[in-house]
């Protein structure tokens, strides 16, 4: 067929000029596939991980809020405040002389109740007696501080004590009472001296006899206790007694380095409802029934810390099996790492306590009526729907999200737009440079319609071609995206606001990556390779009326 | 029998911004069936304007052109192609070949729309001497062997008149001797009536029949020779 190899000449020998047209319609076609891939693909990240209660079977999670008024909730456990807040984690000040000998490699992890105040778990109870509760679980998700290091050598021994000090100084004068006295004293024990002596006839008094052994020899400790007290020890020795004082060195010298991770007691009898459920379990499995040692690691933290199913977990001397690797959802309840609820209260010292009760409303219409209830009953929860936990989260993903939701149709559009804007100047352009030809086909005997058709099937396959070129490049593009998987990551805060010092360490981030993949659905190249064919079109009409305007002689006069 | 071509008081005005180019004024013109007519005249002395009137390729601004009894002036533009596809041949002195396409593919250009194979191609370019070269682009073609292609072209679909404006103008006098010895051979064989525009005198005397123009007027008429 002539006109075809004519279209098909036209194209393959105007080579250059069709690579271009090509190129930008195929760049214009892959920027629209890969944005709405990229798009989609987010949206599809975003719900994954932001639907945040979805996931682990919840409606609503209730929480005792941190607040300085009193009461309402069953028997807190922690009390209210943030003194309380401060002095439930206060253990994780470390007696370091308590933790071995020096130089011992030593573990400990210390667990808090961070933010979320514990309670008693009758307040499940209490929760589930509200009308339109369909079902209650409970969960303690705690803050783990990880220590581990040598203990270090914070002990000095001092000796002390052994000294001798010697006193020598005058007497004072006795007064005249302590004389008289101490004249009745002597004469008690010397009347004889004292017949003699009488009025001062035989002077020296009772030294005078000092040559004299006997009876004064024998008389001379009696003769002490006549003195007064003040005069009784004039001199004296003592030693200071001897001591070892051990000591605390403050600060001591450790290679002891603190991690923290956040632990979460599920109730494993509820697998389907927790702060994880078995939905989230990417590999092994969920928790046996029965509670025993077993642990769930979240993908993430396992990853970091090089651990799989099969590895042990050594908190506190007690040995955990992990069993399972889970991708929790963000939100207040995400944890790194989950035991059974009762192995974690035990661990924890926290018997009894929870922080935390899951709540299914019977039917999603009546989610609002029972967080009302919630909020009535107890006036100090917090209950938190999906939607207020989801708002809390951040992260480069829900930035590229929202990103992608504001910018991404337009983008698209500009693309397009872009991409039909070059194919139609460049038709435009060509035709401009074609005139003489034109005029020449008009001199053969084309007619306009002939003409016209030429042109407009030239741009068409330009389309078409330039449509397969988009969707080639557009569909290896968001492959490449899917096998490079860029990273996003979105995270939770809760808690941290105003607790004073503690504020940074009680504040739980949980943090989600999310590798993007840019999913390309049939339909977007559908779409994609029909704005190729509407460039090509677009660029043909405006090619075809600029030579259907063209009278032949004009057009032959135009030169080259 | 009625003249083929009877042009009446024709004239044909250009706007060229403010000032109007007048590029034939009061044409009266006859010319026979099977006639070999030279148009002669300096450059812009408005030959070319008149083959184009003849050609169908544009319209008087006034007058009448009769061609086989219709008035072209009454013919819509789409009977004016037609005209030009079946009836009339072009021969350029550019040669206007389409660049993207073979010499075979060249003549196809005219003879597809009108019905005709690419048989009837490669026999045209074989009466023309480049059966060989069927299949090259213009652009590996030599000068005369392309105006030879769109001679062939012109002839393809036996057209009543071939119109060559100044058909040697690019090429050497002995290539342009032999283009216009095909033109007169062939156009016999295909009982084509020729009207040639050139300013080459040379080409002119060999035309049995010589029309003068200048300033848009036919200045002088010689009688036809004997052909």
């Amino acid at each position: 067929m002539f006109y075809v190899r004519y279209l098909r000449n036209e194209l393959v020998r105007r080579r250059t000029r069709t690579i271009v047209t090509l190129l930008g319609l195929g760049i214009g076609v892959a920027l629209v596939i890969v944005i709405s891939g990229l798009s989609s693909g987010l949206d599809h990240a975003q719900r994954k991980t932001l639907d945040p209660l979805a996931g682990i079977g919840t409606d609503l999670t209730v929480t005792l809020a941190p607040q300085q008024d009193q009461g309402g909730f069953a028997g807190p456990g922690g009390g209210g405040g943030n003194r309380d807040l401060v002095q439930a984690n206060l253990s994780v000040v470390t007696d370091l002389s308590k933790l071995g000998k020096p130089g011992r490699h030593f573990v400990h992890d210390f667990f808090l109740p961070g933010t979320q105040l514990t309670f008693q778990q009758t307040a499940a109870k209490q929760i589930a007696a509200i009308p339109g509760v369909a079902q209650v679980t409970q969960g303690l998700t705690l803050l783990a501080e990880h220590q581990e290091g040598i203990v270090p050598k914070i002990v000095a021994t001092t000796k002390t004590g052994g000294q001798t000090f010697s006193f020598n100084r005058n007497l004072p004068r006795p007064t005249a009472a302590q004389f008289q006295a101490m004249q009745a004293c002597f004469q008690k024990l010397n009347p004889q001296g004292s017949a003699n002596g009488g009025g001062g006839t035989r002077s020296g008094g009772f030294g005078s006899r000092s040559g004299r052994g006997g009876s004064f020899g024998a008389g001379r400790g009696a003769f002490a206790k006549c003195l007064p007290k003040s005069l009784q020890r004039v001199r004296t020795r003592f030693t200071t007694p001897r001591q070892t004082l051990r000591q605390v060195l403050n600060p001591p010298q450790t290679n002891i380095k603190t991690t923290a991770y956040t632990i979460g007691g599920v109730d494993q009898t509820h697998p389907s409802m927790g702060v994880v459920t078995t939905s989230q379990v990417t590999k092994g499995r969920f928790l046996a029934a029965s509670g025993g040692r077993e642990a769930l690691i979240a993908v993430t933290y396992a990853a970091k810390h090089s651990l799989q199913v099969g590895s042990k977990l050594d908190l506190n001397g007690t040995s955990f099996t992990v069993v399972g690797l889970v991708s929790p959802p963000l939100g207040g309840q995400s944890a790194d790492v989950y035991l059974p609820l009762k192995q974690l209260q035990t661990l924890a010292k926290q018997t009894g306590l929870a922080n935390v009760v899951l709540v299914r409303a019977e039917s999603g219409k009546n989610v609002a009526s029972v967080k009302q209830a919630i909020e009535t009953a107890l006036p100090r929860a917090q209950v938190a729907s999906s939607k207020d936990v989801a708002d809390k989260i951040r992260g480069s993903l829900v930035d590229a999200s929202n990103l992608s939701h504001d910018l991404g149709l337009a983008l698209s559009i500009i693309a397009a737009a872009a991409a039909f804007l070059l194919a139609a100047l460049l038709a435009l352009s060509s035709i401009g440079k074609r005139v003489r030809e034109l005029g020449t086909l008009k001199a053969l005997g084309w007619t306009q319609r002939m003409v016209v058709r030429q042109i407009a099937g030239e741009s068409l396959a330009q389309g078409l071609l330039g449509g397969i070129f988009g969707i080639v490049i557009g569909v290896a593009a968001c492959l490449a995206v899917g096998v490079v998987g860029p990273s996003l990551s979105a995270s939770s805060t809760t808690g941290g606001g105003n607790l004073l010092g503690l504020g940074a360490e009680t504040a739980r981030t949980a943090t989600s990556s999310v590798s993007l993949d840019a999913p390309v659905g049939l339909a977007v190249l559908a779409i994609g390779f029909g704005l190729a064919l509407l460039g090509g079109l677009i660029a043909g009409t405006a090619g075809a009326l600029r030579a259907a305007r063209l009278r032949p002689a004009d057009a032959l006069r135009q030169v080259e | 029998m009625a003249a083929l071509y009877k042009l009446v008081n024709v004239a044909k005005f250009f706007q060229r911004g403010p000032t109007t180019v007048r590029a034939l004024d009061r044409v009266d013109l006859e010319i026979e069936a099977g006639e070999f007519v030279a148009l002669e005249g300096p450059s812009g002395s408005g030959k070319t304007t008149l083959l184009q009137l003849l050609g169908a390729l544009d319209r008087p601004s006034g007058g009448d052109i009769w061609f086989e009894g219709r008035d072209l002036i009454d013919l819509p533009d789409r009977e004016l192609a037609e005209l030009r596809l079946r009836s009339f041949g072009f021969v350029f002195q550019q040669f206007n070949l389409i660049p993207t396409l073979t010499a075979v593919e060249n003549v196809e250009a005219k003879l597809v729309p009108a019905g005709g194979s690419r048989e009837r191609a490669l026999r045209l370019l074989d009466e023309v001497g480049l059966a060989a070269r069927a299949d090259h682009l213009p652009a590996h073609l030599s000068g005369g062997e392309q105006q030879r292609v769109a001679i062939a072209r012109a002839l393809s679909v036996e057209p009543r008149v071939v119109l060559a404006d100044e058909p040697t103008g690019n090429l050497d006098s002995a290539t342009g001797g032999e283009i216009i010895d095909l033109l007169w051979n062939l156009a016999a064989d295909h009982g084509s009536t020729v009207v040639v525009a050139t300013h080459d005198a040379e080409l002119a005397a060999r035309a049995p029949r010589r029309i003068a123009v200048r300033d848009g007027r036919l200045a002088a008429q010689p009688q036809p020779a004997a052909l």
